[in-house]
């Protein structure tokens, strides 16, 4: 596989804006869906990855997949579960490859060092969120996914369950292990 | 085993809304004494808190930068997919290739020894068939040219093949 020039690149572009109908889903309405959208997968993405620069390159490959699957949705909430399901399935793809040095906690230190100092909330939030960081990176990634996309994200049984593959009847066991554990860990201060 | 509380709806709407715990009244008293809810409280504060604090510094590209690189990827996967026959048939037409090659070589290299037989029948026959032996001879010198051009062949030819697959 070669990588394309650029004058290719500007040969498709020009049959991309002469031609329709690559994607189910028009242009329009991709940008509203996208708007309502990439800040929470990006927010998913970074969190379930451990890793805020991966995170963009997974949240464009999860909208290219949405796109690409051309399927139809009966309601928005469904439309958005779906992309959900393309952003799990691409951070398990992630977390089955090698990697040369896993860093969960990266984003979780920079926050730190990018808060304002002399804002007592903002460093208080970042010795949080760098709390929970590190007790998420002692969670199972099942438990990772469970516990965001119900307390995050909101997403009701039935929704996580289609999510991540999962029975419904199972979520509620799941989701109150997963939990308890990760209440722990936070009392601990995630040590 | 899944301990169970009945206000378990009303906390986690108390923290989604951001009630949780200035405008809680009661529900504070009963978090302070209820384990379930607790953990609850613990667990869905720290994860809505990140959400919203991850979605406000989030720098997402813009709509329109992912909607074109994905309608480019499109386009040029299409197009992958559109000349991935013709790379087949040229992969076809590179095995006929070697396989015509082989074939040729394997005739030539027969004719070299039948060339070679009938030269040493000559050398063994008396001086008055020397036309013979003589065109055995010959047959034999030019043998060495076929066979290098025959190898030549059977090497560049997978060669060939690799190129014109190597897009794939």
């Amino acid at each position: 596989m070669h990588d394309m020039t650029l004058s290719e690149l500007e040969q498709l572009g020009d049959d991309v804006a002469v031609s329709e109908g690559t994607f189910q889903m028009d242009e329009d309405a991709f940008r509203l869906f996208y708007e309502r959208t990439s800040r929470p997968v990006w927010a998913y993405l970074s969190r379930m990855s451990g890793d805020a620069k991966l995170a963009d390159d997974l949240l464009q490959e999860a909208y290219y997949r949405f796109l690409r699957a051309n399927v139809s949705h009966e309601s928005d909430a469904h439309r958005r579960n779906y992309l959900f399901r393309i952003a799990t399935n691409l951070v398990r793809d992630m977390r089955r490859r090698p990697r040369v040095a896993e860093s969960p906690l990266a984003d979780g230190i920079g926050n730190i060092e990018h808060a304002d100092p002399q804002s007592a909330d903002a460093a208080n939030g970042a010795v949080r969120r760098l709390d929970l960081a590190r007790s998420m990176a002692r969670l199972k990634p099942r438990e990772r996914d469970l516990l965001w996309l119900a307390y995050a994200q909101g997403s009701s049984h039935k929704e996580i369950a289609e999510t991540l593959g999962l029975k419904a009847a199972s979520i509620k066991l799941l989701l109150f292990r997963a939990r308890r554990r990760l209440a722990g860990l936070l009392r601990e201060g995630g040590r | 085993m899944i301990a169970e509380c009945v206000r378990e709806a009303d906390v986690l709407e108390a923290v989604a809304f951001g009630r949780w715990p200035d405008r809680c009244g009661d529900l504070a008293a009963h978090v302070a004494s209820c384990e379930v809810c607790s953990d609850l409280v613990e667990v869905a504060r720290a994860l809505h808190d990140d959400r919203a604090w991850l979605c406000r510094e989030a720098q997402p590209p813009s709509a329109g930068m992912v909607w074109w690189r994905a309608t480019i990827r499109a386009r040029a996967e299409a197009a992958r997919t559109a000349a991935r026959p013709i790379s087949v048939l040229q992969g076809i037409a590179g095995a006929c290739f070697v396989g015509a090659a082989a074939g040729i070589a394997t005739v030539a290299w027969h004719s070299i020894h039948w060339m070679d037989r009938i030269g040493e029948l000559a050398v063994s026959l008396e001086s008055r068939r020397a036309d013979i032996a003589s065109a055995s001879t010959f047959a034999a010198g030019h043998g060495l040219p076929i066979l290098i051009a025959v190898a030549a062949g059977l090497v560049l030819a997978p060669l060939a093949l690799y190129i014109t697959l190597a897009d794939d």
